[in-house]
Protein backbone atom coordinates (compact mmCIF):
# COMPACT_ATOMS: atom_id res chain seq x y z
CA UNK A 1 0.00 0.00 0.00
CA UNK A 2 2.77 2.39 0.62
CA UNK A 3 4.86 1.59 -2.28
CA UNK A 4 1.02 2.57 -4.25
CA UNK A 5 0.79 6.11 -2.52
CA UNK A 6 4.44 6.94 -2.98
CA UNK A 7 4.59 5.89 -7.02
CA UNK A 8 1.08 8.05 -7.02
CA UNK A 9 1.97 11.54 -5.36
CA UNK A 10 4.92 12.68 -7.68
CA UNK A 11 2.92 12.03 -10.63
CA UNK A 12 0.30 14.17 -9.23
CA UNK A 13 2.46 16.73 -8.15
CA UNK A 14 4.43 16.70 -11.86
CA UNK A 15 0.84 17.09 -13.26
CA UNK A 16 0.39 20.15 -11.50
CA UNK A 17 3.91 21.44 -12.21
CA UNK A 18 3.28 20.70 -16.05
CA UNK A 19 -0.04 22.85 -15.79
CA UNK A 20 0.59 25.48 -13.69
CA UNK A 21 1.53 28.14 -16.29
CA UNK A 22 -1.13 26.80 -18.73
CA UNK A 23 -3.99 29.20 -19.39
CA UNK A 24 -7.57 27.92 -19.48
CA UNK A 25 -10.42 28.84 -20.56
CA UNK A 26 -11.73 29.71 -16.89
CA UNK A 27 -8.64 30.87 -15.58
CA UNK A 28 -8.43 34.76 -16.09
CA UNK A 29 -4.85 36.27 -17.72
CA UNK A 30 -1.98 36.34 -15.30
CA UNK A 31 -1.44 39.97 -14.25
CA UNK A 32 2.12 40.96 -13.64
CA UNK A 33 3.79 44.37 -12.87
CA UNK A 34 6.36 43.80 -15.76
CA UNK A 35 5.47 42.36 -18.71
CA UNK A 36 4.83 38.59 -18.91
CA UNK A 37 6.80 37.40 -20.72
CA UNK A 38 10.16 39.73 -19.40
CA UNK A 39 13.51 38.77 -18.24
CA UNK A 40 12.48 40.20 -14.71
CA UNK A 41 9.45 38.33 -14.67
CA UNK A 42 11.00 35.14 -15.52
CA UNK A 43 13.61 35.89 -13.17
CA UNK A 44 11.59 35.88 -10.37
CA UNK A 45 9.59 33.02 -11.16
CA UNK A 46 12.88 31.38 -10.79
CA UNK A 47 13.69 32.54 -7.60
CA UNK A 48 10.39 30.95 -6.37
CA UNK A 49 10.80 28.22 -8.09
CA UNK A 50 14.47 27.69 -6.50
CA UNK A 51 13.46 28.61 -3.09
CA UNK A 52 10.06 26.29 -2.65
CA UNK A 53 12.14 23.30 -4.57
CA UNK A 54 14.79 23.07 -2.48
CA UNK A 55 15.30 22.83 1.06
CA UNK A 56 18.65 24.11 1.96
CA UNK A 57 19.83 27.08 0.57
CA UNK A 58 23.36 28.87 1.33
CA UNK A 59 24.08 32.14 0.29
CA UNK A 60 27.41 33.30 -0.48
CA UNK A 61 29.97 36.65 -1.38
CA UNK A 62 31.82 35.91 -4.31
CA UNK A 63 34.45 38.60 -4.47
CA UNK A 64 34.71 39.25 -8.93
CA UNK A 65 35.84 35.97 -9.70
CA UNK A 66 37.80 35.13 -13.15
CA UNK A 67 36.57 32.43 -15.29
CA UNK A 68 38.49 29.62 -14.64
CA UNK A 69 37.56 30.35 -10.41
CA UNK A 70 33.92 30.34 -11.47
CA UNK A 71 34.28 27.30 -13.61
CA UNK A 72 36.13 25.54 -10.75
CA UNK A 73 33.71 26.65 -7.99
CA UNK A 74 30.61 25.62 -10.31
CA UNK A 75 32.16 22.42 -11.43
CA UNK A 76 32.97 21.70 -8.01
CA UNK A 77 29.54 22.33 -6.37
CA UNK A 78 27.49 20.16 -8.74
CA UNK A 79 29.91 17.34 -7.93
CA UNK A 80 28.25 17.58 -4.49
CA UNK A 81 24.72 17.30 -5.64
CA UNK A 82 23.91 21.17 -5.60
CA UNK A 83 23.93 24.24 -7.69
CA UNK A 84 25.52 27.74 -7.68
CA UNK A 85 22.68 30.28 -9.46
CA UNK A 86 24.29 33.69 -9.29
CA UNK A 87 21.55 36.09 -8.06
CA UNK A 88 20.34 39.75 -9.07
CA UNK A 89 19.74 41.16 -5.70
CA UNK A 90 16.91 43.47 -6.74
CA UNK A 91 14.81 40.82 -8.21
CA UNK A 92 15.26 38.90 -4.83
CA UNK A 93 14.40 41.01 -2.67
CA UNK A 94 11.12 41.93 -4.54
CA UNK A 95 10.79 38.14 -4.69
CA UNK A 96 11.63 37.65 -0.56
CA UNK A 97 9.03 41.13 -0.16
CA UNK A 98 6.14 38.68 -1.89
CA UNK A 99 7.25 35.11 -0.85
CA UNK A 100 4.18 35.05 0.99
CA UNK A 101 1.94 36.39 -1.89
CA UNK A 102 0.12 33.66 -4.10
CA UNK A 103 1.99 35.47 -6.94
CA UNK A 104 5.06 37.20 -6.56
CA UNK A 105 5.15 38.88 -9.87
CA UNK A 106 2.03 40.81 -9.31
CA UNK A 107 1.77 44.17 -8.35
CA UNK A 108 1.43 44.76 -4.25
CA UNK A 109 0.98 47.36 -1.75
CA UNK A 110 3.53 48.21 0.89
CA UNK A 111 1.03 46.96 3.41
CA UNK A 112 0.90 43.78 2.59
CA UNK A 113 4.67 43.07 1.31
CA UNK A 114 6.77 41.61 4.58
CA UNK A 115 9.20 44.37 4.36
CA UNK A 116 11.27 42.70 7.37
CA UNK A 117 11.83 39.28 5.49
CA UNK A 118 15.18 38.01 7.99
CA UNK A 119 16.88 37.34 4.80
CA UNK A 120 16.58 40.90 3.22
CA UNK A 121 19.67 42.14 4.77
CA UNK A 122 21.99 39.99 2.86
CA UNK A 123 21.18 40.88 -0.44
CA UNK A 124 23.89 44.17 -0.60
CA UNK A 125 27.06 43.35 -2.90
CA UNK A 126 27.45 40.45 -5.10
CA UNK A 127 25.74 37.35 -3.99
CA UNK A 128 25.17 33.66 -5.36
CA UNK A 129 22.48 31.33 -4.47
CA UNK A 130 23.84 27.65 -3.41
CA UNK A 131 20.99 25.25 -3.49
CA UNK A 132 20.99 21.61 -2.16
CA UNK A 133 17.85 19.42 -2.85
CA UNK A 134 17.85 17.45 0.04
CA UNK A 135 18.64 18.48 3.23
CA UNK A 136 22.12 16.17 3.99
CA UNK A 137 24.68 17.97 6.86
CA UNK A 138 27.61 16.00 5.11
CA UNK A 139 26.99 17.74 1.79
CA UNK A 140 27.28 20.89 3.65
CA UNK A 141 30.08 20.37 5.38
CA UNK A 142 31.90 18.97 2.30
CA UNK A 143 31.15 22.49 0.74
CA UNK A 144 32.24 24.54 3.56
CA UNK A 145 35.73 22.49 3.66
CA UNK A 146 36.10 23.47 -0.47
CA UNK A 147 35.01 27.31 0.70
CA UNK A 148 37.66 27.05 3.67
CA UNK A 149 40.17 26.77 1.16
CA UNK A 150 39.85 29.88 -0.94
CA UNK A 151 37.91 32.37 1.65
CA UNK A 152 39.03 35.48 -0.40
CA UNK A 153 36.65 34.54 -3.41
CA UNK A 154 33.69 33.09 -1.93
CA UNK A 155 32.37 32.86 1.56
CA UNK A 156 28.75 32.01 3.10
CA UNK A 157 26.89 34.61 4.51
CA UNK A 158 23.74 33.21 5.47
CA UNK A 159 20.93 30.13 5.04
CA UNK A 160 17.85 29.20 4.68
CA UNK A 161 17.62 25.60 5.76
CA UNK A 162 14.30 23.58 6.22
CA UNK A 163 12.31 27.25 6.32
CA UNK A 164 14.33 28.53 9.16
CA UNK A 165 17.16 31.61 8.49
CA UNK A 166 20.68 30.66 9.83
CA UNK A 167 23.76 32.78 10.18
CA UNK A 168 27.17 31.59 9.86
CA UNK A 169 27.76 30.20 13.22
CA UNK A 170 24.67 28.41 13.37
CA UNK A 171 25.28 26.96 9.72
CA UNK A 172 28.28 25.66 11.36
CA UNK A 173 26.65 24.09 14.21
CA UNK A 174 24.39 22.27 11.34
CA UNK A 175 27.06 20.63 9.34
CA UNK A 176 28.23 18.61 12.44
CA UNK A 177 24.93 17.05 12.96
CA UNK A 178 23.66 13.25 11.38
CA UNK A 179 22.00 12.91 8.30
CA UNK A 180 18.10 13.34 8.68
CA UNK A 181 17.39 9.21 8.35
CA UNK A 182 20.04 8.80 10.95
CA UNK A 183 18.53 11.00 13.47
CA UNK A 184 15.00 9.66 12.80
CA UNK A 185 16.65 6.14 12.90
CA UNK A 186 18.31 7.48 16.46
CA UNK A 187 14.86 8.62 17.39
CA UNK A 188 13.23 5.30 16.87
CA UNK A 189 16.09 3.40 18.74
CA UNK A 190 15.20 5.50 21.63
CA UNK A 191 11.28 5.36 21.56
CA UNK A 192 11.63 1.80 21.22
CA UNK A 193 14.07 1.29 24.14
CA UNK A 194 11.95 4.14 26.50
CA UNK A 195 8.80 2.36 26.13
CA UNK A 196 9.86 -1.44 25.34
CA UNK A 197 8.23 -1.20 21.96
CA UNK A 198 5.06 0.09 23.65
CA UNK A 199 5.30 3.63 22.31
CA UNK A 200 5.88 2.29 18.92
CA UNK A 201 3.43 0.06 18.31
CA UNK A 202 0.65 2.43 19.51
CA UNK A 203 1.97 5.23 16.94
CA UNK A 204 2.12 1.88 14.18
CA UNK A 205 -1.71 0.88 15.36
CA UNK A 206 -3.48 3.82 13.62
CA UNK A 207 -2.11 3.18 10.02
CA UNK A 208 -1.45 -0.43 10.68
CA UNK A 209 -5.36 -1.13 11.05
CA UNK A 210 -5.99 1.51 8.03
CA UNK A 211 -3.82 -1.38 5.87
CA UNK A 212 -5.56 -4.39 7.96
CA UNK A 213 -9.50 -2.65 6.94
CA UNK A 214 -8.27 -2.22 2.98
CA UNK A 215 -6.73 -5.68 3.15
CA UNK A 216 -9.52 -7.19 3.92
CA UNK A 217 -11.98 -5.06 2.12
CA UNK A 218 -9.32 -6.19 -1.12
CA UNK A 219 -9.35 -9.74 -0.52
CA UNK A 220 -13.37 -9.60 -0.08
CA UNK A 221 -13.85 -8.31 -3.87
CA UNK A 222 -11.45 -10.44 -4.82
CA UNK A 223 -13.50 -13.18 -3.48
CA UNK A 224 -16.87 -11.39 -4.87
CA UNK A 225 -14.90 -11.45 -8.16
CA UNK B 1 39.13 53.81 -4.53
CA UNK B 2 42.62 53.54 -5.29
CA UNK B 3 43.67 49.62 -4.22
CA UNK B 4 47.00 49.96 -5.96
CA UNK B 5 48.48 50.80 -2.52
CA UNK B 6 47.24 48.01 -0.56
CA UNK B 7 48.78 45.05 0.67
CA UNK B 8 46.67 43.74 3.18
CA UNK B 9 43.16 44.42 3.88
CA UNK B 10 41.07 42.77 7.02
CA UNK B 11 37.35 43.15 7.07
CA UNK B 12 35.31 42.15 9.94
CA UNK B 13 30.95 42.37 9.92
CA UNK B 14 28.10 40.97 10.49
CA UNK B 15 26.88 40.06 6.95
CA UNK B 16 23.06 40.32 8.67
CA UNK B 17 23.73 43.83 10.34
CA UNK B 18 23.69 47.45 8.10
CA UNK B 19 27.26 47.36 7.94
CA UNK B 20 27.56 44.52 5.48
CA UNK B 21 26.90 46.64 2.42
CA UNK B 22 30.12 48.83 2.97
CA UNK B 23 32.31 45.74 3.97
CA UNK B 24 31.14 43.59 1.06
CA UNK B 25 31.75 46.44 -1.60
CA UNK B 26 34.88 46.80 0.21
CA UNK B 27 36.03 43.19 -0.74
CA UNK B 28 34.57 43.02 -4.17
CA UNK B 29 36.36 46.48 -5.35
CA UNK B 30 39.97 44.73 -4.96
CA UNK B 31 40.13 43.75 -8.50
CA UNK B 32 41.05 39.68 -9.15
CA UNK B 33 44.88 41.19 -10.70
CA UNK B 34 45.94 42.53 -7.39
CA UNK B 35 44.73 39.63 -5.57
CA UNK B 36 47.35 37.31 -7.59
CA UNK B 37 49.86 39.60 -7.29
CA UNK B 38 50.25 40.08 -3.27
CA UNK B 39 47.56 41.69 -1.12
CA UNK B 40 46.18 39.22 1.41
CA UNK B 41 42.78 39.72 2.22
CA UNK B 42 41.41 38.36 5.80
CA UNK B 43 37.48 38.71 6.24
CA UNK B 44 35.63 37.14 9.88
CA UNK B 45 32.52 37.12 9.64
CA UNK B 46 30.33 38.26 12.95
CA UNK B 47 27.32 36.89 14.13
CA UNK B 48 24.21 38.45 16.29
CA UNK B 49 25.84 37.56 19.57
CA UNK B 50 29.20 38.38 19.08
CA UNK B 51 30.63 41.24 21.10
CA UNK B 52 33.31 42.39 18.60
CA UNK B 53 32.72 45.53 16.53
CA UNK B 54 32.96 45.64 13.18
CA UNK B 55 35.98 47.10 10.85
CA UNK B 56 37.87 47.77 8.27
CA UNK B 57 41.86 47.56 8.61
CA UNK B 58 43.65 48.47 5.55
CA UNK B 59 47.72 48.08 5.56
CA UNK B 60 49.47 50.14 2.88
CA UNK B 61 53.19 49.40 1.18
CA UNK B 62 54.38 51.92 3.38
CA UNK B 63 53.59 49.97 6.30
CA UNK B 64 51.13 52.49 7.46
CA UNK B 65 47.52 50.98 8.90
CA UNK B 66 44.03 52.53 8.24
CA UNK B 67 41.02 51.48 10.10
CA UNK B 68 37.44 52.63 9.62
CA UNK B 69 33.91 51.33 11.05
CA UNK B 70 31.86 50.24 8.38
CA UNK B 71 28.68 50.70 10.40
CA UNK B 72 29.00 54.77 10.04
CA UNK B 73 30.15 55.03 6.86
CA UNK B 74 28.66 54.54 2.87
CA UNK B 75 30.86 53.13 0.78
CA UNK B 76 31.88 56.57 -0.70
CA UNK B 77 32.91 58.37 2.46
CA UNK B 78 35.16 54.70 2.88
CA UNK B 79 36.51 54.76 -0.27
CA UNK B 80 37.69 58.87 0.31
CA UNK B 81 39.03 57.79 3.82
CA UNK B 82 41.31 55.36 2.73
CA UNK B 83 42.12 57.15 -0.66
CA UNK B 84 43.45 60.32 1.46
CA UNK B 85 46.44 57.91 1.96
CA UNK B 86 46.59 56.33 -1.41
CA UNK B 87 46.94 59.65 -3.32
CA UNK B 88 49.94 61.00 -0.76
CA UNK B 89 51.50 57.45 -1.99
CA UNK B 90 50.64 58.01 -5.69
CA UNK B 91 52.36 61.72 -5.93
CA UNK B 92 55.24 59.97 -4.20
CA UNK B 93 55.63 57.59 -6.17
CA UNK B 94 55.09 60.05 -8.75
CA UNK B 95 57.97 62.44 -8.13
CA UNK B 96 60.21 59.63 -6.87
CA UNK B 97 59.93 58.22 -10.77
CA UNK B 98 60.65 61.21 -12.56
Amino acid sequence: MFNLTAGFLPRLRFSFTAFQHVRLMATGARNTVKPLHSRKTFLIDTYKDLMDKNPVVLFAHYNNLLKHENAFFRAQIQALGGKMTVLRNQLFQVYLRNAHLPDPCAASTKAVQNRTHPLLPLFKGPTAAITFSDTDPAQILKFLKLLEKSSDKMFVVGARIDGQVLDISKVHEFKTLPSKPALQSQLLGLLSVLSGAGLVKTLEAGSHSLYLTLQSHHDNKEKSN
Amino acid sequence: MLTKYFTKVVVRFNPFGKEAKCARLLLSAIPPAQRISGVTIQNELLTAESTKKPIVKITFKDKTEMEADPSTLNFKELGNHFDRHSRKLSLKESIESQ
